[in-house]
C-alpha cells in the first residue's frame, strides 16, 4: 500500500491517514475508512466531528487532497439512543436496553450526507512536519527545525538506512523515512539498489507497540523496523539481538537519556557479534541531549572510541508573528488598534482643537446661563489638516506592519553533538590502493600528449633517479646525526 | 557516491587553519596546498574520506609521502588532559590542590618567546624539521609557558600547529559542505548566504523527497508524482540540495557497493565513464517523475555550481541522473509562451525526402532546432498543466510575483517553502495572505458574484487588480527564523563559541496550497467564545467568514 506520506496521489483514498486542518498549529488526524469502522452508529458511515462541524468520511473519499470540504448536518443526538454499550458510560447502560428500536438497529447502506448551513475545513495529506504538530505526544517531541537540521548533517539521503534510538513519539521516524525513501519493498526492484530503512529501537514496550501501530497505519510499514530492545544492553542488530543481522547503518540519531552507554556498539569491531555499521561509508552520528553534562560525557567517550570531527551545536528556531498594527487618534473602536496621535503636530494640534472645543462650549455655556452677551465672533474653527477624515482605505492595508517573535518561543531543545567514523582503513587496503595508484607516478599536465612507451621511458628513469637520491640520503643520515650529536 | 575518493571527482580540502579547498585529484597530478605543501593526487585516491593526512618531509621508499593520523592522535591533547583530570578526580586530597595558575606574570609583549622570527624562518628551512617539530621547539622556547593557565596553553598550542603543521583531511563535496565553502571562502552573498539550518528547512517545509522508483506509476491511484517547482537564484546551490534530497544528485550511486579492483591501471580510470553512442541518445529533460522544474528570468538557468556534482549545464552528461530529471524553462515559457522565440516558432516539419536530399550539416541544424523545440514545448507544456508537489524559492525576485503565477500550478495540499536572507519580503508576502486580506477577497469576491447578470460570468478583473495574490489558494502561512549556535566542548571549558559569523540572519517562509470550493461556505465554530454569534441575514461582515487558520 503506498503511503500517504510519500506517495500521496491525487485524490484521498479509502485507508489512508488525512489531516483535517483545525488551526495553525492543529490538525485533526484521521484514517479515513468507507464504513462505519468501530460501529459509531452514524448514518454516514465513519464521521469525523470537530468544532467547525461534522464531516462524514464519504465526503471526503476520492476528493482531491487540499480540498476544502463543507460541513454536514449528521445526526449526532439520536444514535445515542441506540444502544452501542461500548460508547455508552456505565450508569448509561440500563436505560440503553429499553430505547433500542429494530428499525435504527441495521441500516442497510450509508446515508448520503447533507451540507450543513455553515462549517468547512480543508484536508490534507500528512507530511512528517504537520504530524509532528498533531501526533500524540507520549515523550518530549523532535521538532522540525531540529530533525532538518540533524537530517541534512548526518548525510541522510535516499537508500540510506538510518538507526534511531529512542523513537519516543515517532516525530524524528516520519522525518528520517521521508529522507530514506527511494521505493517500496514489496515494488519489483528493476536496479540493484539498496532501499532506504529506519530501524527504530525503543525501550518503552508500550511505546514501541504505539509506534508500530502507527507505521503501520501510516502505509509505512517495510520502511521502518521497530524493535523494542534496550540497547545499551542488547546493541543494534535487528531481530534476535545475539545473532541477528547488522542493519548496516550509514546514519545514527540517539535521542537516549545516556548515549555514552550505546557508544560502545557502535564502532567498527565490538566486542559482541557483528558492527551494526555501514563498512563501506562513513557513518555520522547525532545524539540528542537537553543537558550539557550529558554532552560532556558523551563526546568524551566519542574521542575514546576515535570518532572524528566532533562539533556540538544548538539550534535555535522561531517563528515570527506579522500583523498591522494601528496607532492613531482615528483608530477609535478597531479592535487591538491603540488610540493615540502618531505624531507630534498631530498631538499639538488634538491640544489645540481640545481647547478650541473647551473654548466653545464655555462661551456657549455663559451665553446659555446669560453671563454674557454672544460677541458676535464665530465660534467655529478650522480643524487642522492633522486631524481630518482621511480618505477610506480598505482596513486590511491600515496600519503599519510589524513581525515580532510569537509569544512562546522554545529557548533550548537540545544540544546536539555531531561527528563521524571514516570507513576503517587497513595496511592492506592501503597497499591495493599504491599499487593502483602509484604514489610516484605524475605527469605534467603539458606532457600528456606522449606516447605510453615514452611515459613509461621517463617513469622508470624518474625511478631510478630517485632510487639513487634514496641511496645518496641513506648515506648522509649517519652524517647528520653525527653533526647533531 | 562517497565511500572513497574516485579519480577527477570533486573534493574539499580542510587546511589545519580551517580554511576550505576545493580540489579535482586528477590521477597522476600534483595538488598544490599553498604554504601547506603539496602531495601527489594518486596518494590520495581510492582511499576513504574524512581520513586527516600528514605530509612528511622524507617519502617512505615507494615515493608514498603521506601519513595517515589517527584519531587518537588528533585527540591526543584532549584525551591526555581528560585523563590527568580523571585522575585528579580519584586521589587529588583536598589539602594538596595545585596552585591556579593566573596570567599575572604574563606580559603581553612578544619578549616570552625567545625563538626570534629568523630563528624560526630558518628551522622551516632546515630539512629535517616537520611542522611538528616546529611547533615543538616553539614551545619549548617559550620562557614562561609552565606558567599558562591551562586554557591560554591550549590556545597557543593550536595557534602554533595551525600555522606550521601540514595536515590536511579530505571532506567529500556535497551539498553541506559545498554550502559552507560558497559562505567562507567565497562571495557568500552569491548563495544568499544559505546556511545548512536554512537548507535542511527549505527542503523539509517544502516536502521534497524522493518519489520512489519509477514503477510508482505501476501502482494504481497513484500518478507519477514528486514533481517540484524551484526558483533558484543562489547558481544552483538549491537545486542541488533539493536534488541531494530527491537522490538524483550523484552519478556514481549505482556501483555504491563495487569494491575495489584488486588491481589495474589508473590510466583506465581516467576515462569517464563511456558516453553512449548517438542511437542510445538520452532525450534531456524527459523523466516523469521525481523532476525538479527550474524556472528562470534567463533564457538560460544559471546553474554554475551544479558542475561541482558532475554535471555542467552547457555540455551535460547524459548519463547525469540531473540530465533527465531537471527540467529548466524561464519565466516567459511559463507565462506566454506565443512571446517565446523558441516556441513561438516552431520549425515545420520537413518530409523524409528532403531530408534525406539535404546536406549534412544542414540536416543537423534541421535536428537540432526541432529537438530543441520539441524539448522546450513539451517542458512548457507540462509546467503550465501544473499539479506539481512542492514549490521550493530562493530568489531575487519580489516573492509575491513568483507566488502569483507559481501557486496555481500547486496540486492540493502541495507545501510552499521560501527563504530569503531578508525579512522584509517575506513579511510583506504575509501580509499579502493576512486573515483581513484573505476574508476581504472572498467577501468581494461573493460580493462581485452575486451581482452577476443570471446565467453570465461575474466580473472578477477589480477583484484581480485590488488582490494580486489569491489569498484563498494558500493555508497557514507561517515565517520562521532558524540559528545554529555552534559550542566548545573541551573538559572544563565548555562554552559557546567567542565569534561567529554575522551578515544576513536568513528566514522561511510556509504554507499551504488549498483548492477552496467553488459553492460559498461559512465558517462556523466556537473559535470566538467570548463574542456572541452575530446572526444576520447578510454574512458579509468581516468576523462571520474569518476563515481557520
Amino acid at each position: 500500500m503506498p503511503s500517504p506520506f510519500l506517495t500521496p496521489g491525487t485524490t484521498a483514498q479509502p485507508n489512508d491517514i488525512t489531516l483535517l486542518h483545525l488551526r495553525r498549529d492543529q490538525a485533526l488526524p484521521t484514517i479515513l475508512r468507507d464504513y462505519d469502522e468501530d460501529n459509531m452508529g452514524y448514518k454516514e458511515g465513519k464521521v469525523a466531528n470537530t468544532r467547525f462541524g461534522s464531516f462524514p468520511h464519504s465526503t471526503m473519499i476520492n476528493r482531491p487532497w487540499g480540498s476544502q470540504i463543507a460541513a454536514s448536518k449528521v445526526d449526532t443526538g439520536s444514535r445515542g439512543r441506540r444502544g452501542n454499550p461500548a460508547k455508552r458510560k456505565a450508569d448509561d447502560l440500563d436505560e440503553s436496553g429499553a430505547t433500542t428500536t429494530g428499525a435504527e438497529e441495521d441500516t442497510p447502506s450509508a446515508k448520503k450526507p447533507v451540507a450543513a448551513a455553515s462549517g468547512f475545513l480543508h484536508m490534507m495529506y500528512p507530511t512528517p512536519e504537520a504530524w509532528t504538530l498533531s501526533l500524540p505526544h507520549r515523550t518530549q517531541v523532535v521538532y522540525a527545525p531540529d530533525y532538518s537540521y540533524i537530517l541534512h548533517r548526518l548525510r541522510v539521503r535516499p537508500g540510506d538506512t538510518i538507526i534511531e534510538a529512542g523513537a519516543g513519539s515517532g516525530s524524528f521516524t516520519h522525518a528520517a523515512v521521508r529522507a530514506v525513501f527511494n521505493g517500496y519493498p514489496e515494488e519489483p526492484q528493476t536496479k540493484k539498489q539498496r532501499l532506504g530503512k529506519v530501524c527504530s529501537f525503543e525501550f518503552h514496550e508500550q511505546r514501541a507497540g504505539r509506534v508500530r501501530e502507527e507505521i503501520s497505519e501510516h502505509g509505512l510499514d517495510g520502511l521502518v523496523q521497530v524493535t523494542h530492545r534496550d540497547v545499551y544492553q542488547d546493541a543494534f542488530n535487528v531481530g534476535d539481538p545475539k545473532t541477528g543481522p547488522s542493519p548496516k547503518a550509514n546514519a545514527i540519531f540517539l535521542d537516549l537519556p545516556a548515549p555514552w552507554l550505546a557508544l560502545k556498539h557502535l564502532v567498527r569491531k565490538p566486542e559482541s557479534g557483528e558492527s551494526p555499521l555501514d563498512p563501506s561509508t562513513t557513518t555520522h552520528i547525532c545524539t540528542f541531549s537537553p543537558c550539557l553534562e550529558q554532552v560532556e560525557r558523551t563526546i568524551r567517550t566519542m574521542r575514546k572510541l576515535s570518532w572524528l570531527n566532533i562539533s556540538m551545536v544548538e539550534v535555535q528556531c522561531r517563528r515570527i508573528d506579522v500583523r498591522r498594527e494601528r496607532i492613531g487618534l482615528d483608530a477609535t473602536g478597531i479592535r487591538g488598534a491603540t488610540v493615540f496621535p502618531t505624531t507630534v503636530e498631530e498631538a499639538a494640534d488634538k491640544l489645540w482643537v481640545d481647547e478650541q472645543r473647551a473654548k466653545v462650549s464655555r462661551t456657549a455655556a455663559k451665553v446659555k446661563h446669560g453671563a454674557e452677551e454672544s460677541n458676535g465672533e464665530d465660534d467655529t474653527f478650522v480643524l487642522p489638516e492633522s486631524l481630518r477624515e482621511k480618505p477610506a482605505a480598505p482596513s486590511y492595508s491600515l496600519g503599519r506592519l510589524v513581525h515580532r517573535s510569537e509569544s512562546d518561543i522554545k529557548t533550548h531543545t537540545s544540544y546536539l553533538v555531531f561527528a563521524m567514523l571514516p570507513r576503517e582503513w587497513s595496511e592492506e587496503d592501503e597497499q591495493k590502493c599504491r599499487q593502483r595508484y602509484p604514489s610516484n607516478k605524475v605527469e605534467d599536465p603539458e606532457e600528456s600528449g606522449k606516447s605510453k612507451k615514452q611515459i613509461k621511458r621517463e617513469l622508470r628513469a624518474k625511478f631510478e633517479q630517485a632510487e639513487k637520491a634514496k641511496k645518496a640520503t641513506e648515506q648522509q643520515a649517519p652524517e647528520g646525526n653525527v653533526e647533531a650529536s | 557516491m562517497h565511500s572513497y575518493i574516485r579519480p577527477s571527482q570533486y573534493c574539499v580540502v580542510q587546511l589545519p587553519s580551517d580554511q576550505l579547498k576545493i580540489i579535482q585529484p586528477v590521477p597522476n597530478t600534483i595538488v598544490q596546498l599553498g604554504k601547506y605543501g603539496s602531495f601527489a593526487a594518486n596518494q590520495i585516491l581510492g582511499r576513504p574520506f574524512y581520513l586527516t593526512f600528514e605530509i612528511l618531509d622524507t617519502p617512505e621508499p615507494d615515493g608514498y609521502g603521506l601519513r595517515i593520523v589517527s584519531a587518537t592522535e588528533l585527540h591526543a591533547e584532549t584525551l591526555i588532559e581528560e585523563a590527568e583530570a580523571d585522575g585528579e578526580g580519584d586521589d587529588g586530597e583536598p589539602g594538596e590542590e595545585m596552585p591556579t595558575r593566573t596570567n599575572k606574570g604574563i606580559n603581553d609583549d612578544n619578549s616570552a618567546q625567545r625563538l626570534t622570527m629568523e630563528e624560526i624562518e630558518e628551522l622551516k628551512k632546515e630539512s629535517g624539521a616537520a611542522g611538528r617539530d616546529i611547533v615543538a621547539k616553539i614551545m619549548e622556547s617559550h620562557s614562561t609557558i609552565d606558567q599558562k593557565t591551562a586554557f591560554s596553553l591550549a590556545k597557543y598550542t593550536l595557534r602554533k600547529r595551525k600555522k606550521y603543521i601540514k595536515r590536511f583531511t579530505i571532506i567529500p563535496l556535497d551539498v553541506s559542505t559545498l554550502a559552507n565553502y560558497m559562505l567562507a571562502e567565497k562571495d557568500a552573498g552569491r548563495t544568499l548566504e544559505l546556511r545548512d539550518e536554512h537548507i535542511g528547512l527549505l527542503g523539509c517545509f517544502g516536502n521534497v523527497h524522493s518519489a520512489g522508483s519509477s514503477n510508482v506509476e505501476a501502482i494504481p491511484d497513484v500518478t507519477p508524482n514528486g514533481r517540484y517547482i524551484v526558483v533558484d537564484d543562489t547558481g544552483g546551490l538549491i537545486v542541488a540540495a533539493m536534488a541531494e534530497r530527491m537522490g538524483i544528485l550523484y552519478p556514481h550511486d549505482e556501483d555504491e557497493e563495487e569494491d575495489l579492483p584488486s588491481s589495474g591501471d589508473a590510466n583506465q580510470e581516467q576515462q569517464v565513464p563511456a558516453k553512449p553512442s548517438r542511437r542510445q541518445h538520452i532525450q534531456g529533460m524527459s523523466a516523469s517523475g521525481n523532476t525538479i522544474t527550474v524556472i528562470s528570468a534567463q533564457a538560460q538557468a544559471n546553474l554554475s555550481l551544479l558542475k561541482y556534482f558532475g554535471y555542467d549545464t552547457n555540455s551535460p552528461d547524459e548519463t547525469h541522473p540531473l540530465h533527465t530529471h531537471l527540467k529548466s524553462l524561464s519565466w516567459l515559457q511559463l507565462v506566454d509562451p506565443s512571446r517565446d522565440p523558441i516556441l513561438s516558432a516552431e520549425p515545420p516539419t520537413l518530409p523524409d525526402e528532403e531530408l534525406a536530399e539535404m546536406k549534412s550539416n544542414k540536416r543537423q541544424a534541421y535536428y537540432f532546432k526541432r529537438n530543441r523545440y520539441l524539448k522546450n514545448k513539451a517542458v512548457s507544456d507540462e509546467a503550465r498543466a501544473g499539479g506539481f508537489n512542492g514549490l521550493i524559492v530562493g530568489t531575487l525576485f519580489e516573492p509575491s510575483s513568483v507566488l502569483k503565477h507559481a501557486v496555481p500550478l500547486l496540486a492540493g495540499s502541495s507545501q510552499v517553502s521560501i527563504y530569503s536572507p531578508n525579512i522584509e519580503p517575506l513579511v510583506e508576502l504575509m501580509d499579502l495572505y493576512s486573515v483581513a486580506r484573505r476574508t476581504a477577497y472572498i467577501n468581494r469576491k461573493r460580493d462581485l458574484e452575486s451581482r452577476a447578470p443570471v446565467g453570465g460570468e461575474a466580473d472578477l478583473s477589480s477583484l484581480y487588480e485590488e488582490f494580486t495574490l489569491n489569498p484563498s489558494l494558500i493555508l497557514s502561512p507561517s515565517l520562521h527564523h532558524t540559528r545554529v549556535r555552534p559550542w566548545q566542548v573541551l573538559p572544563g571549558r565548555t562554552h559557546p563559541m567567542m565569534t561567529g559569523r554575522g551578515g544576513a540572519e536568513g528566514y522561511l517562509f510556509h504554507a499551504i496550497r488549498v483548492i477552496p470550493t467553488e459553492e460559498s461556505v461559512q465558517a462556523a465554530g466556537n473559535f470566538r467564545k467570548k463574542r456572541k454569534l452575530e446572526t444576520t441575514s447578510t454574512p458579509a461582515s468581516d468576523k462571520d467568514v474569518v476563515m481557520l487558520s
